[in-house]
């Protein structure tokens, strides 16, 4: 794995100038990933706002060949090209090795775009899909979605006198990546530069789909304090609400065991959507959370063990 | 009376509430965002069910499921999320389900852009699905409006079991205008059709496959006699200064508005003007169009598309008389003062 020196002495394949907020993850996440792979490649994004704040014509951040698809078709999309790329060099008419990397955020990855997504994993094709999940749908105003967690507060799911927020819990979508037998799946954050970069390079080194979901905090929808954007994701990986790990060919591997495991009250703090949830009223609902974050994590270090 | 400040997206929620309708199904899309999110706080004040869908499509397939087991129900989106709904909508017109939705036009093609439009026109008066089907368009032209023809749609829904369109656009989903809340239905109709149990009557049938040959010709044969009848009764129109118009502009939606003040400027500056504005899309109001265009001597449309309604204005005068046209494509708004420069250049 490259050192954080030689890192920065990479060509920028994601530059400044892009228009997401200041303290905005995904901005941070783009960056790593496009740092993190060497060979030359071919971007894809879904609809959200790393594609709308990219790429706002006639400027655009991306220093490589990049194709934008609507929410439900960046595995689509980027088969398509894929495919394309395959058969070119079959005939011979391309030599150069091209990688292949999708960015979806989490309403275009677990949700509208769940059924291309399972498509191009089953197919095979050689791509890396990074879903930039900040828990909810930001772009369009801070609707729910399904990997939006328990009690979280959004336009659609607003804590209020009877309801406390998002009621259901966040979908597992990498135990339903791992149940499509590729190669690689993992979970990271921004805020271990080494983990994501380290994990991006392992994935683009396997001949097939792979995946990995990432944890990016959203200031404006979480909202947080802009300063805290590493802080935070650091801190859902120590509450263990955000395990990091991978599974390589269907094994599992914890890739960071807290020292010491914090309440996952520490995480809720930092983040205004959560503030009811805190309140001596909601006690009940904080400790089934917790109980729930601690079943998930057993469940993984079993896992793991085998 | 109950006046209150609303946005379009409000406006047609509540005026969705107050026609009976309790079951919403929805997804985020710009510039429609509010809509959502005002159904997820007031539906279930008022008891009813509010969904947030994974997508466009499955939002119209639960308002597909809903309309068969008999509720007032309904979906709202932009344009491209109106695309994805197309295969359900064209399945509630061949299982003659009633249903309304709420289009609030934004540019396209494409991924466009989250800026007004009226650039959906084909796909909302054509049809817009697979199949040899039609839907009633309605074109609100205010936040009062769009209250009371959400309201109206659910009746005309119910009345010819059919989906019905409400087709509006970004400017008058998001701006806020005083409303008068003055409708309330309390009586919602019987649906002996819908699809609630049958252990005491005979089994109901609710589908759009048909495969016996023959059936399926003559399903539409029926499909297109409830058309017609649809033409004849439910056509809408307002009209503004016609009487003595020697200029007759013709303009549907929040452009029709815009024009209304060009219309004022013009007669101003001794212009003859008038405005004559579809109120319902499908069926398009031919006739009346037709009558009027007989005593003025030029006509003048206004879209904010590249020219779509034309099409039937010019099935309406049938080429006799001069027609022109000025449209901004998706992504413009024109204003008052640049239509009435266009006016005084005829």
């Amino acid at each position: 794995m490259p050192s954080l020196k030689q890192l920065v002495k990479r060509e920028e394949r994601f530059v400044s100038g892009h228009r997401l907020c200041a303290g905005c993850g995904e901005g941070i996440v783009a960056r790593m990933v496009t740092l993190a792979i060497e060979k030359p490649f071919i971007a894809c994004n879904a609809t959200g706002c790393m594609e709308v704040a990219s790429t706002i014509f006639p400027y655009s951040a991306w220093n490589v060949p990049w194709v934008h698809t609507a929410f439900e078709n960046a595995a689509a999309t980027l088969s398509g090209v894929e495919a394309a790329y395959r058969s070119l060099r079959r005939q011979g008419k391309i030599d150069k090795d091209i990688l292949f990397l999708a960015f979806g955020g989490d309403g275009g990855t677990y949700d509208i775009g769940l059924q291309s997504l399972s498509g191009a994993a089953e197919r095979g094709h050689k791509i890396l899909y990074v879903c930039c999940n900040n828990q909810a749908y930001m772009n369009t105003g801070i609707q729910r979605s399904s990997a939006t967690p328990r009690a979280a507060s959004t336009s659609t799911s607003p804590s209020g006198k009877v309801l406390q927020g998002k009621i259901q819990f966040p979908k597992d979508l990498a135990s339903i990546m791992v149940a499509h037998n590729i190669p690689y799946v993992a979970t990271s954050i921004p805020g271990k530069w080494n983990d994501l970069t380290g994990k991006v390079e392992k994935a683009v080194s396997y001949d097939g789909f792979t995946f990995i979901d990432v944890l990016t905090p959203c200031r404006l929808g979480w909202p947080h304090e802009p300063s805290l954007t590493m802080e935070i994701s650091r801190l859902a990986a120590d509450t263990c609400i955000w395990p990091l790990y991978e599974v390589v060919e269907g094994r599992y591997k914890i890739s960071y065991k807290p020292r010491e495991k914090k309440p996952v009250a520490e995480w809720f703090k930092l983040q205004r959507r959560f503030d009811h949830l805190l309140k001596p009223a909601n006690e009940g609902l904080l400790a089934e959370i917790q109980a729930d974050v601690d079943r998930r994590w057993e469940l993984l270090l079993k896992k793991s063990e085998g | 009376m109950r006046k209150v400040l609303l946005s379009g997206c409000e406006a047609s929620a509540e005026g969705a509430l107050a026609a009976g309708c309790r079951f919403y199904a929805g997804y985020p899309i710009t510039p429609q965002n509010r809509f959502p999110e005002y159904m997820s706080e007031r539906m279930p004040e008022e008891g009813g069910v509010f969904i947030q869908a994974e997508s466009e499509i499955s939002a119209i397939n639960m308002v597909y499921g809903a309309a068969a087991a008999g509720m007032r129900a309904m979906t709202s989106s932009a344009s491209p999320g109106i695309s994805l709904k197309q295969e359900g909508i064209s399945y509630l017109a061949g299982a003659e389900l009633p249903a309304v939705i709420v289009n609030m036009n934004r540019a396209g093609p494409g991924l466009g852009d989250v800026t007004p439009s009226q650039s959906d026109y084909f796909q909302s008066t054509r049809g817009g699905g697979h199949g040899d089907y039609r839907t009633i368009v309605l074109a609100p032209w205010s936040v009062q409006e769009i209250y009371e023809f959400t309201y109206k749609a659910f009746d005309l829904a119910d009345k010819y079991r059919t989906p019905v369109i409400v087709h509006s656009d970004g400017v008058t989903a998001q701006i806020m205008e005083s409303v008068d809340l003055h409708l309330h239905r309390k009586r919602l109709p019987e649906k002996k059709w819908a699809l609630t149990g049958c252990r005491e009557r005979l089994p109901n049938s609710v589908r759009s496959l048909a495969l016996t040959p023959g059936v399926l010709e003559t399903h539409n044969w029926a499909l297109a006699g409830k058309y017609r009848k649809i033409s004849l009764r439910e056509t809408r129109h307002s009209k503004y200064m016609c009487d003595d118009a020697n200029l007759l502009v013709v303009s549907f939606g929040t452009c029709a508005r815009i024009c209304h003040d060009a219309i004022l400027m013009a007669r101003a500056a001794g212009i003859k003007a008038g405005l004559f504005r579809p109120v319902t899309l499908w069926p398009f109001p031919y006739e009346e169009l037709a009558k009027l265009a007989g005593k003025a001597k030029k006509i003048f449309v206004v879209e904010m598309n590249m020219g779509q309604m034309i099409d039937d204005v010019k099935i309406a005068v049938k080429n006799n008389i001069r027609i022109f046209f000025y449209g901004r494509p998706g992504g413009g708004v024109p204003s008052s003062e640049e239509i009435f420069r266009e006016i005084k250049k005829i």
